[in-house]
């Protein structure tokens, strides 16, 4: 394959506050291909929207890049300039919301919110953007003449639905999802991941999907990224990390959500909760919640391993170790 | 277990008028629905958003009254429960945990706010000491440690929080919980803990819950009984191996096939959209027909109702006049359509 659509390198971001500097993403990179679906996964605290942000250029302060490129099709995303970047919302790549509800305007009709952004991005008629409009509303499947209602005339499905339609008005080669699924009920939710990847399939665009369910990515995903506090804890192709899961944090999510065939059997979960990041404890982060912790892992903090075609940040893949 | 369940509701009906004096629009959020909820038991309610769960939790509650309908708590009628104390005596026996955790607390208070206040006004039998140990004890049977009691709903973490909601019901020792989607606020990797926690409750402090779900399977991992809902009615409701192993509801087997499973390939994909039941002004039939790919004529004139099969009951025209399939073995129904591999 030529270069990468999108490649993030060695990326930091902080949060620059009056008590203490709290550093979110920690020197994480990973590329994306043109038409791929990365996955990446990880609990609430662990950075992944704050990734998402800073990949998007969306982040606000106290939040800030402070080190690292994003690269996406050749332009360094951390170092161009704002007018640029708003040509390139929308039209290059766009980003779905977490909560629908919040994402679009309640005072305007779903119609009119898409007319605005058609009309942010090139000089289209009435009659051209009705058009436009009704098609990727079409896309889907919503019939045409929600465009003339409000958000919440729609149920959370449709609204989502309508977010992602509108992601796609000018058929970005790159969309960003942050957690689209999780505040719909399971159908809704299997059926609006349906329709994201039979939309990927025919359009062809990459998609970066983050989420805290490794279920939801585990049938749609090309390759996954698990992250905890900060930093990439292991990074597969999604049969080897279903298959093999080498990081006992992800053996962890793994092993959280119950099954609905074979026998019942006891679910652990992970015991407590991601670490506070101003204070990240020594070592390994995951340390005082792994079941597999070993003494060198509260002073020696491990590096990403690679292992077949996997990478994973865990002492027990140590060269030297093993 | 006793002959005389815990709770008993029948013909559970409540309506909602929507709209102004002359636009009489009536939405049935639940219909005719028959519930009982036995000693140290964990039934779970699911269904999908707007198919009645959270209502009937709150007419358990007694926070509105049913339009129609009868619920008996340990054989009172609880429409008998008028006076403050009778009331008063019944919100010690049922307790409530709301869904969001994040919003479900006073973010003023402390933790032991809720907790202590629980205690005074239902236990005034015990001291001031007698209560804090008590307090501590709660605490310890959601598996918190007794110094959360001092801190503030902001330091915790969901998991935490939706325990100590938990702690809080449990503090007026009630004989019933009404736990309205608990888990669905949190992390996956903290849901199991609090599921856990569940059914530990049920088994050592003896308490009944009434686990409200979207999600079959965590329904499957804790629950005894399954009771589905669809559009105010009861769709399917059974001992909840039977109903897994077989499900004969069309509904109960789109929740199934609904449920993501990391070893299942992508090509299974049905065609439902999820959208929530319309029950405004809703027409005889079963709710279900637009979804269903099995309906019939019939399905569009009679609304069906609950029919004995085996242990369970369904109400669908065209699968509860089956037999029942022995263990082991798939049903005939549960192979088409929505399962298909």
């Amino acid at each position: 394959m030529a270069e990468p659509l999108l490649e993030v390198v060695d990326l930091t971001v902080d949060y620059l506050t009056d008590t203490a500097d709290v550093r979110a993403v920690n020197g994480v990179s990973f590329t994306v291909e043109p038409g791929e679906f990365l996955g990446i996964v990880g609990e609430s605290g662990c950075g992944k929207t704050t990734l998402l942000f800073a990949v998007a250029q969306l982040l606000s302060p106290p939040g800030e890049v402070t080190g690292g490129s994003v690269v996406f099709r050749g332009t360094d995303m951390v170092r161009v300039s704002p007018g640029e970047l708003r040509a390139m919302r929308w039209l290059d790549y766009s980003v779905v919301m977490q909560s629908a509800m919040n994402a679009l305007n309640p005072m305007k009709s779903i119609g009119a919110q898409f007319k605005d952004t058609l009309e942010a991005h090139g000089d289209s008629s009435a009659q051209e953007i009705r058009q436009r409009s009704a098609e990727v509303l079409a896309l889907v499947g919503i019939d045409a003449a929600h465009l003339k209602s409000y958000p919440h005339q729609l149920s959370g499905g449709m609204r989502q639905r309508a977010m992602i339609a509108m992601a796609l008005l000018f058929t970005p080669q790159l969309v960003i999802m942050d957690e689209p699924t999780s505040a719909l009920d399971v159908v809704a939710q299997r059926s609006l991941m349906n329709k994201v990847k039979d939309l990927q399939r025919r359009l062809g665009f990459a998609i970066v999907f983050v989420t805290h369910d490794m279920s939801v990515v585990s049938r749609y995903a090309d390759r996954v990224m698990v992250m905890y506090a900060g930093q990439v804890a292991e990074a597969a192709s999604t049969e080897a990390i279903f298959d093999r899961p080498l990081h006992p944090y992800t053996r962890g999510l793994m092993n959280a959500f119950p099954s609905i065939g074979g026998p019942r059997r006891e679910l652990a979960g992970i015991p407590g909760a991601p670490p506070d990041l101003a204070r990240p404890p020594s070592g390994c982060r995951f340390h005082p919640r792994c079941p597999e912790v070993m003494p060198a892992c509260l002073t020696r903090e491990p590096e990403l391993y690679a292992i077949g075609g996997a990478e994973v940040r865990c002492l027990l893949y140590a060269e030297d170790d093993r | 277990m006793s002959d005389e369940p815990l709770l008993r509701a029948a013909g559970l009906t409540r309506h909602f008028r929507l709209g102004g004096m002359f636009d009489k629009q009536v939405l049935h959020a639940v219909d005719d629905l028959d519930l009982t909820i036995h000693e140290r038991e964990i039934v779970a309610l699911v269904g999908e958003s707007g198919s009645g769960k959270s209502t009937v939790a709150r007419l358990l509650a007694r926070v509105y009254p049913p339009t129609r309908g009868e619920i008996h708590y340990r054989g009172r009628p609880l429409h008998n429960l008028r006076s403050r104390r009778a009331l008063f005596w019944y919100r010690g026996e049922v307790a409530m945990v709301f869904q969001d955790p994040f919003s479900a607390f006073n973010p003023v208070y402390r933790v032991s706010h809720g907790v202590m206040r629980n205690l005074a006004l239902h236990r005034s039998d015990l001291s001031r000491g007698e209560r804090q140990q008590e307090a501590e004890r709660v605490c310890g049977s959601v598996g918190l440690s007794p110094k959360m009691l001092t801190r503030f709903p902001y330091e915790l973490s969901g998991g935490e929080r939706q325990r100590v909601g938990f702690a809080q019901a449990l503090a007026v020792r009630p004989k019933l919980i009404l736990a309205d989607e608990p888990v669905s606020m949190l992390d996956v990797s903290i849901r199991a803990g609090v599921l856990n926690m569940m059914a530990g409750l049920r088994d050592q402090e003896g308490v009944s819950i009434l686990y409200i779900t979207h999600d079959i399977a965590s329904a499957r991992y804790v629950a005894d009984r399954i009771v589905v809902m669809y559009a105010g009615h009861l769709v399917e409701a059974g001992p909840t191996e039977t109903v897994l192993r077989d499900p004969r509801h069309p509904y109960t087997q789109l929740l199934l096939s609904a449920v993501a499973d990391p070893r299942e390939k992508v090509e299974s994909i049905s065609a439902d959209s999820g959208e929530p039941p319309r029950v405004i002004n809703p027409t005889e039939g079963c709710r279900f027909r637009w979804r269903c790919p099995l309906a019939i004529e019939k399905c569009g004139q009679v609304t069906p109702r609950p029919m004995p099969v085996g242990s369970r009951q369904v109400a669908c025209h065209v699968t509860a006049g089956e037999p029942e399939v022995p263990a082991g073995d798939s049903g005939p129904v549960s192979v088409s359509s929505h399962r298909s591999s």
